[in-house]
């Protein structure tokens, strides 16, 4: 009675694709932390997951979110697409939703520029700068 | 003679088994997304070099993956077993909050881990004996005080066997 359909241990994995040559299915590597034993320093540790992608929506580099699938798809197939976290060149950042490529966001943050020169030129006036004659030192 | 790199005392077992952050069962993957640059991220970056190991030690079946320099701020996410994601923004906080923050929303209360532990111990007795794998002693000849074994040490000659059966052949006739 071999456990032939067995589920996988991990349920969910995070990782980077790094082929898509195969019809509807991504390799995908995972590294995980593991620790040295004498140095007692935690390492990268990589394994290679095959996904299943029926859209064929990853490209290499993506980072992407695997579930474990039921039971196994194929000899190596274990585990489907869930989401794609970071689309490569097309990263979204959580926090604000906007498009982002590194430091910067690539989308503006404010409204529009004229409503914010209007603005200034009117906090400006507001604050009555006038050139007084410094006071004499005595 | 000391131990090599900047702030090695991260890498002793008694740091990395101080670690407060034990995860509920539900958390499977922790992303932590930071800059190596600028003040906002500074506490992200003292979290990933001082508590990552830690957490680590204590969740060894979590995947805890860092990514450098993707967004402008700084912020971890958790990835739960039902598809539930957790995000977490730590722009401008000090790395202690961050991993106090952490603990309070998905980590195991000092109650429930008192209480593991207290029934961890329940399972093994230390007055029971047996093998080294799984008690503290093999034999009473172990104990200070008991008898040695003979193998190691000769019994006096009134508790050995063939005096006691001379004994009582002579004391019978």
């Amino acid at each position: 009675m071999s456990a032939r359909q067995a589920s996988v241990h991990a349920k969910w994995v995070i990782g980077q694709v790094i082929g898509t040559k195969m019809k509807k299915t991504a390799k995908v590597r995972v590294t995980r932390l593991v620790l040295d034993n004498y140095l007692l320093k935690y390492y990268n540790k990589r394994k290679t997951y095959f996904a299943h992608d029926a859209l064929e929506q990853c490209t290499i580099g993506d980072v992407v979110l695997l579930k474990a699938l039921p039971g196994k798809r194929s000899k190596h197939v274990k585990h489907e697409l869930s989401e794609v976290v970071f689309k490569v060149g097309q990263v979204v950042d959580p926090l604000t939703g906007m498009r982002v490529a590194g430091k910067q966001y690539l989308e503006p943050l404010a409204e529009s520029t004229e409503d914010a020169e209007v603005s200034l030129t009117e906090k400006l006036e507001q604050l009555n700068i006038t050139a007084s004659s410094p006071p004499s030192p005595s | 003679m000391p131990m090599k790199g900047r702030f090695p005392i991260r890498r002793t077992l008694e740091y990395l088994q101080k670690g407060e952050i034990v995860f509920k069962k539900s958390v499977k993957i922790m992303t932590v997304n930071y800059n190596t640059h600028g003040d906002l991220s500074e506490g992200a970056r003292k979290f990933v070099f001082f508590n990552i190991p830690q957490i680590q030690y204590k969740n060894p079946w979590v995947q805890i993956m860092m990514f450098k320099n993707m967004t402008p701020s700084p912020f971890v996410r958790f990835y739960l077993d039902d598809g539930e994601q957790v995000l977490v923004d730590v722009e401008g906080k000090h790395h202690k909050e961050i991993t106090h923050h952490v603990k309070k929303i998905l980590g195991k209360t000092d109650q429930v881990l008192e209480a593991e532990a207290l029934a961890k111990m329940e399972l093994s007795n230390p007055a029971n004996f047996g093998h080294k794998k799984y008690f503290l002693r093999e034999c009473m000849s172990e104990v200070e005080g008991q008898v040695p074994h003979p193998g190691l040490v000769p019994l006096p000659k009134e508790m050995t066997g063939k005096y006691r059966a001379k004994m009582a052949a002579t004391s019978d006739e």
